[in-house]
């Protein structure tokens, strides 16, 4: 409960493009360097690969490719954020981290819907964060790393679970 | 008071304890299904292993297991000591093994934490049935049997068997000071003593209830009244000086002094040399300081305390204190102290551990800095060498903890072919071969299922019955062979039948039936093993009649899933009239494989050993090219196809000169292909982990692994890339 209570209204933020995100702190495990990609063939753009932490093996999504931003490179400033989003761990490849800030729920504003063509982005993003004067564009987590890929990816479940591993 | 003890500790013990001689007690019923009748030794042995459940389950307070064991323990104890004929004894194992299934089933219950709420009342009855009848099939000599009544279980009061050979003695024991618990402690000694008992009485009386009995135990000591057969020698090895007993002090007294109770403390006829004087005295005194309080004389005689109660624990023998003590018999205890069980999660935990400190190692062993010229390293080469040594020595350890002997499995399908050949009046006859077989726990847990099916198959449809067989001139008894090897890196575990075999015509009429044949094709033209294979479909039995075991075409199909789920796979044998013969192959562990580290362009991968038939470097003249992009090779006569694994997976920097790359013949399932890579790292044992969930499921791919350097390598699949 008092861990619940520490970490309510935090936020990790992090540069991608010229927006900073946020997101809540109880979905992050940790924050780690870059460290070496090992592709998997034929998965979605954004689908990095596989890095190995600390013995296990876990997949790493590119932030900016998955906005549809044009994809950056990387250098000693890129960090993966450790994500457990029901327990599904994945790495999230951004350029920067910021910092962790503590947004209060009335500071929340819905996004806005209007003259939304750039869907892309807005679908994972559900809310508006006040800090001061700027704003941070808070994510949900689930969307980002499923959405989309849901069916694909509750098929891809079913048939590794009938494999055993 | 009850409440406040501590038993969840007991009852862990409890549950094991019994689990094992449920286990041990199922395994000589097995053993001797065939006999005549059981041996005396089985006989002794399956009435100790009931009188220890009884006991423990009275103090645990779950009657309905007292009972049935109790009862179960009469008909062995009137076994043992009339050694009736005429034991229909078929009959018999089936009753034992009932009992044994009630207890494992309420054993269950207790577990999960529920009730054990089943009603044995049913099989009470059944036994109570049983034993009337042996006892009447037999003008029983007279032999002066008591009747084994039941008690509550909770006492451990002996009724008086005077023999001449019986010793009496008076046993002191005094416990470590502060030692936690003294009352169970005291209670594990009785119950010791008791295997070897005619007659026990102990103060205080109630250890098991009143923890306060502890702290008097402690105080004043422990004090045993015992009658017995054995020596005073054979007692102190029962009670053992240790860490909980700091002193047992036995001496030897008449009937007389015994029958007085405790009241008799200051008439001493023997005094231990080891003990003083002062010390004997001072426990003569405390003693009856302690009968003042409580005359266990006077209780011993007050039948309203419901202490003493006559007869629950006679035993009458023809070795005088020996062989009783069996009942906690050496194997048992040495399993207790020398097994633990671990939660699988934490031993994965320990070998992704040990695969860290592998690499790691590596990282520290190969560092650029150690890389100076002209650096001394002699001693640290040293000693580098030592700690590979025992990092390679931990990943064995790890490794074979994680194998365990097929033997229970195997123990399971012998009941099961008991069973069912009983159930449809079939006489089989099971043999087990090579049971010791080591396999990884996982895929011993994967394999318990199919293998069930296929034991059940063959008791079922393979062996016929015996009018069948014998108008087929074959012997009456059927044969059921199971048993497993370890061949080509893999495990074979067989089920062999001498029943009728798979009937072909049946097969293909049924497939062709369900249009699972090539119209245009004759039924000659499909292979016995392309039959064979039929079965294995969901939905296909060729059964007419649906039986309690087989028969619904659920089962072949969904072997052959759970077998390939593990990597493993099914071949179907038989010879019409002979039998048939089941195999499967399942792989030693999932965990690790041995596996050919390749590199394509940036990346690695790893393809598992077995498969691998030959590397080739070839130039590329001898590729076939096909137009629509597919190439093949031919190599020394045959050819096979090829595959670009740069080009399939559409990689970064691949080899693209066939002359520079090498090819790989890779074998699966008596298909070939050959691939093509950049170039070959090396063989190494990888530990397989999977690819994870997040991302889909690529082609080809089975998993990946760490390579000694921490980076990551994918394992190929070589079923899939065939397909």
């Amino acid at each position: 409960m008092s861990e619940y209570v520490t970490q309510q209204d935090k936020y990790v933020t992090f540069k991608s493009g010229n927006e900073y995100f946020g997101l809540k702190i109880e979905y992050v495990n940790e924050i780690i360097v870059y460290q070496e990609i090992t592709e998997i063939p034929e998965s979605e753009d954004y689908i990095k690969g596989l890095i190995n932490l600390r013995g296990k093996i876990i997949p790493v999504i590119d932030v900016r490719i998955r906005f549809k931003q044009e994809p950056a490179e990387y250098n000693d400033r890129t960090c993966i954020i450790v994500i457990n989003v029901k327990d599904t761990v994945v790495g999230l490849i951004v350029e920067k981290v910021a910092e962790v800030v503590e947004i209060k729920q009335e500071d929340v504003l819905p996004s806005p819907s209007i003259g939304n063509d750039d869907k892309s982005q807005n679908k994972y993003v559900y809310g508006i964060g006040k800090v001061g004067d700027s704003v941070k564009l808070l994510l949900d987590p689930d969307k980002l790393i499923k959405d989309e890929d849901l069916i694909i990816l509750d098929q891809t479940n079913e048939e590794t679970m009938e494999e055993g591993e | 008071m009850a409440e406040e003890f501590n038993t969840q500790g007991m009852l862990d013990i409890y549950l094991f304890e019994n689990g094992q001689l449920l286990e041990r007690l199922q395994e000589i019923v097995l053993e001797q299904k065939d006999a005549e009748c059981f041996d005396e030794e089985s006989i002794n042995e399956i009435f100790r292993a009931m009188h220890t459940i009884k006991g423990s389950s009275g103090v645990m307070m779950f009657d309905e297991i007292t009972k049935i064991s109790h009862k179960l323990e009469d008909v062995f104890y009137y076994l043992r000591e009339s050694k009736p004929d005429n034991v229909p004894h078929l009959e018999l194992v089936e009753h034992v093994l009932q009992v044994v299934d009630f207890i494992t089933s309420e054993m269950i219950k207790i577990q999960n934490g529920e009730q054990a709420d089943g009603d044995a009342g049913d099989y009470v009855e059944a036994l109570d049935k049983f034993l009337t009848v042996i006892k009447s099939g037999k003008g029983e000599k007279e032999k002066n049997i008591k009747e084994n009544v039941h008690v509550e279980p909770e006492q451990f009061y002996i009724a008086p068997m005077v023999t001449n050979a019986s010793h009496y003695y008076k046993i002191y024991l005094t416990f470590q000071p502060d030692l936690p618990l003294a009352n169970v402690h005291a209670y594990k000694t009785v119950y010791a003593l008791k295997e070897v008992a005619e007659d026990l009485l102990h103060y205080p009386e109630d250890i098991i209830s009143d923890e306060s009995s502890a702290d008097e135990i402690l105080e004043n000591g422990f004090k045993i009244l015992l009658q017995t057969r054995s020596s005073e020698e054979e007692l102190r090895d029962i009670i053992k000086e240790g860490y909980d007993i700091r002193k047992a002090d036995i001496f030897e007294c008449s009937a007389m002094d015994f029958k007085a109770g405790f009241d008799s403390i200051g008439s001493e006829i023997r005094i231990d040399l080891d003990s003083s004087v002062e010390a004997i005295e001072a426990k003569a005194d405390e003693a009856r300081e302690g009968n003042e309080a409580k005359s266990p004389a006077a209780i011993m005689r007050e039948p309203v305390k419901d202490v003493i109660a006559p007869g629950d624990f006679v035993i009458e023998s023809k070795e005088p204190g020996k062989g009783k003590r069996l009942a906690k018999d050496k194997p048992k205890k040495h399993e207790k102290t020398s097994f633990i069980s671990v939660d699988v999660a934490k031993m994965d935990m320990l070998m992704d551990l040990i695969g860290e400190l592998v690499i790691s190692e590596s990282v520290v062993l190969q560092n650029p800095d150690l890389r100076v010229p002209g650096l001394k390293l002699d001693n640290f080469n040293k000693a580098a060498g030592q700690m590979t040594k025992i990092s390679t020595d931990l990943q064995n350890v790890i490794m074979s903890m994680r194998m365990m002997p097929l033997t229970n499995t195997f123990q399971k399908m012998n009941r099961i072919v008991f069973d069912v050949s009983r159930k449809l009046g079939k006489d089989i006859e099971f043999e087990m071969l090579g049971e010791h077989t080591e396999v990884d726990k996982n895929i011993i847990e994967h394999i318990s299922d199919p293998l069930m099916h296929l034991v059940r198959n063959s008791v079922d449809h393979g062996i016929e019955t015996a009018d069948e067989r014998l108008a087929a001139g074959k012997t009456e008894k059927g044969r059921v062979t199971l048993s497993a090897k370890t061949e080509s890196g893999k495990v074979w575990i067989i089920v062999e039948d001498n029943g009728k075999g798979l009937d072909r015509e049946k097969i293909i009429a049924k497939a062709r039936k369900q249009g699972l044949l090539d119209p245009y094709k004759l039924d000659a033209d499909y292979t016995d093993k392309e039959v064979y294979q039929f079965i294995t479909l969901p939905g296909f039995s060729t059964n007419e009649k649906v039986t309690e075991y087989s028969g619904r075409g659920v089962g072949m199909d969904v072997v052959v899933s759970n077998l390939q789920a593990i990597g493993g796979s099914l071949e179907i044998e038989s010879t019409p009239g002979e039998g048939s013969r089941m195999i499967m192959k399942i792989p030693l562990t999932l965990a690790i494989i041995d596996g050919v580290v390749m590199e394509v362009g940036k990346s690695s991968f790893v393809i598992e050993t077995g498969v691998v038939k030959e590397f080739i470097g070839i130039r590329d003249e001898v590729m076939i090219h096909k137009p629509d992009g597919q190439e093949f090779v031919m190599i020394r006569g045959e050819c096979y196809p090829v595959l670009r694994i740069g080009e399939w997976y559409k990689l970064d920097g691949y080899q693209a000169n066939t002359n520079e790359g090498m090819l790989v013949l890779v074998e699966i399932e008596k298909k070939m292909i050959c691939l093509f890579v950049d170039r070959l790292i090396g063989k190494q044992e990888i530990v397989v982990k999977p690819i994870p969930d997040y991302i889909r499921r690529v082609k080809g791919l089975s998993g990946c692994t760490q390579l000694g350097d921490g980076s990551i390598a994918l394992i190929l699949d070589a079923a899939g890339l065939v397909e």
